[in-house]
């Protein structure tokens, strides 16, 4: 039987239920001291003076500020240079690092803090993008330093300068005022989406040492081993080699662990100290690391009276916070996945990335795209209900279908959206028209209301994944690869891709942890793209294998390659179950005795890329589709809602292991209802508010729905391994959407615009409706 | 240099005698991790709301991040080392987080298990219900829950 397809467990699943995987934070070196970062406690201001004088003497620290940084150029990002290591003339946040210190013990790098002084010199300070993009506001940037590597999709998006808006992204098709002239009914809204946090239980942990020949070595908790090997070897001016990167288990990112966040800390602390240094910041931290973008989303739609969209523009907003990180390409994706999975002739799509004194954002689980989902698939229900129409009619009559043609020119392919959205509606029990009115409860007061959404998203296109497979004489094989497995069984269905590519039972194939200095380049464990590129990348390498041992057997056999099979290890001739080899008989065969390796590995980049001018190209290798629909309780006299029913269903291409693709999608699901009902940042005057789990609430398990669903469609795909392709962040979009709608049909046809949907948020809509 | 204000503590950790000096205010949380290099138990909030460091003292479910060291002198402490049997098979709740998908990255795990662990020597059936309110205290990102409820209702299960 294929073990493509096949529920196989986890193999990492006794490591973590006992508790001995071991993550950055368990990891003690000989010798190791532990670092504690001094932050701003300003949103904006010049950095007068930094004297870490006081800590180094009375406590005998290592400390690093801006005088240990000369002689090297400080900055840091992936895509423009516009982080420093630690503070230089300004900070931009509050929680921007200003000196780090390294001591024997946590309590004494703690102490040593209050010894460091520091004088500023207060800046006007910018916490939304409006406010960015106004005239005469401070400038946060002026110049846009790209690194020496950057990624090829970086050239589609147009850096501003002068402005707070970091960068650009537009693209259009035919004429969209032409459209809006054409169409009968025009509907144009202002969508909101608040900053949130990733909320990874591991909080980010760095460890860093230098060996004495001056080769940097860092074990840390990172989505993308070599890109941080890259950037540090920018930083450092090192050739590639002299920078190791290992990444043991990973507790958690979805994002927030993408590009170098605490490594170029621990590095530079532990060049200066001369030991290692290792670095575990606090929850507090954690939400001056990283956070979702927030964004404003403006969307303007034209339809005609059957329902057909003929026309839309959306500009987009996304505030990235201090620093640039990621953003750029995050407002990029989601400019151009701002029409949403439908056919319209007309679009105009701009999405911006500007900086604001607030924590850096950057990639989050859906990556630009939940933020104007939230907005194109709440007007599509407020479309379908001032046209009179069923909202699962409306969609369907405008839905993306195989071959069609999307905004950017893509041709699209691996299209099962119908089915998606057929899946979700039987789930939910949809039942046309009458499913938007509001469902009364025998409790006074409390209503109820059904909601559906369905979602397109890309992923990272061009991007290079490559793996080494080495077979071993016993049969046993070994996956070497950059990916990281952060929870979503990546050890596992590259282990199923490999077995299947040579034709070994899955027990004997193992999958390696990231070790630059011996598992090949990766370019990220995100974008959902692992099973797609790095799977296609390991198939090809475990066909390498294959080759030669059905070559080396085709001799001894004296029969034809075509005329061979590998079996669960042993190689046949096909029809003849008796003439078979086991592993160690080829090997025997080819090396006169059971030893030795063979080798397989494969560089597999994906083709595609943007137009800087038009936009239009190839955005992504493959497009992930999905529908979500949910049955929300609202309280209308204190405007809480609990969302009783939630589905969702995600075309999947092929699933490798289905098991492990929809247990991957709940968690998507209960993110995303954690960020339409409650999740949000909050800041005053710049400073965060709720910087903890006891003020900032992820979903609990009392926030679980009575029913919970993650279903899959299987529309392979031509590119991905065995018909794969990415389906990690799938759930997250459409599930805001589904309940905002729910809300929406529960309170005659309310809506709100604002994430999250806040009690208060409800009862001020209901009562500037009259109807509270 | 401050006077030696550290405690003489005797404790048993799943089922070992331990005796040793501790500073007044080290956490339960650091003593396990560091002093016993025990770091299957994790800690994420520090302030005792997401359960990632979930130990049993006596018994009770408690966050090892709240906890001065001291306080267990004399008491029994199990950890996610000693959830599992002598020989290191697995336990039964064990067993459900990993067929029920109960887990992804693992941060939040050990946390879960124990705290899954308690409630079972408390209610040995429990209603839906009672393994929410329970288990609220145990923050997971990755599973979105299904499959720790999933996994409690299975151990649960007589046979």
């Amino acid at each position: 039987m294929s073990v493509i397809g096949a529920d196989a467990p986890r193999v990492d699943g006794p490591a973590k239920v006992t508790g001995a995987a071991q993550y950055t934070a368990d990891i003690v070196l000989p010798g190791m001291l532990h670092a504690k970062v001094l932050r701003s406690t300003m949103p904006h201001a010049r950095l007068v003076r930094i004297d870490a004088s006081a800590a180094e003497r009375e406590l005998g620290v290592v400390t690093i500020t801006r005088d240990d940084l000369t002689g090297m150029d400080p900055y840091y990002g992936p895509v423009v240079k516009d982080q420093p290591i630690v503070g230089i003339d300004r900070v931009l946040f509050a929680g921007d690092v200003i000196a780090v210190v390294a001591a024997e013990a946590r309590d004494i790098a703690e102490e040593a803090l209050d010894l460091i002084e520091v004088e500023y010199e207060p800046l006007p300070v910018v916490t939304d993008s409006d406010a960015a993009m106004a005239e005469g506001a401070p400038v946060l940037h002026a110049a846009r330093r790209t690194p020496q590597v950057t990624f090829p999709d970086m050239k589609s998006v147009h850096f501003q300068t002068d402005s707070n808006v970091c960068s650009v992204y537009h693209v259009e098709r035919g004429d969209v005022e032409a459209g809006f002239a054409d169409a009968d009914e025009l509907f144009e809204d202002v969508y909101s989406v608040p900053t949130i946090q990733h909320g990874h239980i591991e909080p980010h942990a760095s460890i860093a040492y230098w060996e004495p020949s001056g080769k940097l070595v860092v074990h840390t908790s990172t989505q993308n081993p070599s890109v941080i090997r890259t950037q540090l070897a920018d930083l450092f001016g090192l050739p590639e080699t002299s920078v190791r990167v290992i990444v043991p288990y990973v507790g958690g990112g979805y994002g927030a662990k993408t590009y170098p966040k605490l490594e170029p800390i621990v590095a530079a602390l532990s060049r200066k100290a001369r030991r290692p240094v290792s670095l575990v910041i606090s929850r507090e931290e954690v939400f001056m690391t990283a956070v979702r973008h927030a964004a404003s989303v403006r969307i303007k739609t034209g339809v005609r009276c059957d329902g057909t969209l003929v026309a839309r523009r959306v500009v987009a907003t996304y505030d990235t916070g201090a620093y640039a990180d990621i953003g750029p390409r995050t407002a990029k994706n989601g400019g151009y996945s701002a029409g949403g999975p439908y056919r319209i002739e007309h679009q105009d799509l701009t999405s911006y990335c500007v900086y604001t004194n607030k924590p850096p954002a950057g990639a989050f689980r859906g990556f630009g795209v939940p933020q104007v989902c939230w907005a194109y698939e709440s007007q599509m229900d407020d479309i379908a209900r001032r046209l009179g129409m069923d909202p699962v009619e409306l969609r369907k009559r405008n839905l993306i279908q195989e071959n069609d043609l999307f905004v950017t020119g893509d041709r699209l392919v691996s299209v099962g959206l119908d089915k998606c959205l057929d899946q979700v509606v039987e789930a939910i029990g949809w039942r046309g028209i009458e499913s938007t009115r509001p469902i009364e409860t025998d409790r006074p007061g409390f209503v109820r209301g059904l909601g559906l959404a369905v979602m397109i998203k890309s992923t990272m296109t061009p991007s290079n994944s490559a793996a080494s497979v080495r077979l071993n004489a016993d049969g046993s094989a070994t996956l070497l690869t950059s990916s990281v497995e952060i929870g979503q069984g990546s050890h596992t269905g590259l282990a199923q891709i490999v077995a299947e590519a040579i034709g070994l039972p899955l027990d004997r194939v193992s999958v390696t942890f990231p070790d630059t200095d011996f598992t090949p380049y990766d370019q990220s464990t995100s974008s959902s793209r692992t099973i797609f590129s790095m799977g296609h990348a390991a198939r090809q390498a475990g066909i390498q294998i294959r080759d030669q041992l059905l070559e080396i057997a085709s001799g001894r056999f004296e029969a034809a390659v075509e005329d061979l099979e590998i079996v669960d290890g042993s190689i046949r001739v096909k029809g003849v179950p008796a003439q078979s080899l086991t592993i160690p008989q080829v090997f025997t065969t080819h090396f006169g005795a059971a030893v030795g390796s063979l080798f397989g590995a494969f560089d597999y980049q994906t083709t595609g890329g943007l137009d800087p001018d038009t936009g239009m190209g190839k955005a992504s290798a493959f497009w992930f589709l999905s529908a979500a629909g949910a049955e929300v309780e609202v309280d209308t006299r204190t405007g809480k809602i609990r969302v009783l029913r939630a589905v969702t269903s995600v075309d999947v291409g092929k699933a490798i292991n289905p098991r492990q693709c929809w247990l991957q999608n709940e968690g998507s699901m209960l993110t995303a209802l954690g960020s339409a009902l409650f999740e949000e940042m909050l800041f005053d005057n710049g400073q965060p508010v709720n910087a903890s789990f006891l003020d900032y609430m992820l979903p609990s398990m009392e926030d679980f729905p009575d029913t919970f669903r993650s279903m899959l469609v299987e529309t392979p795909h031509p590119e991905g391994p065995y018909g794969a392709k990415g389906m990690g962040e799938a759930g997250l979009g459409p599930v805001a959407p589904a309940i905002g709608n729910a809300v929406a049909n529960a309170l005659g046809g309310v809506r709100l615009r604002d994430l999250p949907l806040r009690p208060e948020r409800v009862l001020d809509a209901l009562t500037k409706e009259g109807l509270q | 240099m401050s006077a030696d204000v550290s405690v003489q503590i005797r404790f048993d950790v799943n089922g070992t005698g331990q005796d040793l000096r501790v500073d007044p205010e080290r956490r339960l949380v650091d003593l396990l991790r560091e002093d016993l290099d025990m770091t299957g138990t994790k800690e994420s909030c520090a302030v005792g709301v997401c359960g990632a460091c979930s130990v049993l003292v006596d018994g009770e479910l408690l966050s090892a991040c709240l906890i001065p060291a001291v306080m267990v002198d004399g008491r029994s402490i199990t950890t996610i080392e000693g959830i599992a049997g002598p020989n290191g098979e697995l336990s039964a709740m064990q067993e459900a987080f990993i067929v029920e998908g109960g887990l992804q990255c693992g941060a939040c795990t050990p946390g879960q298990v124990v705290a899954a662990t308690a409630l079972l020597r408390e209610q040995p059936d429990p209603s839906d219900a009672e393994i929410r309110d329970w288990m609220a205290g145990n923050l997971c990102r990755c599973t979105g829950y299904a499959g720790i409820i999933r996994a409690i209702r299975s151990a649960a299960a007589p046979g």
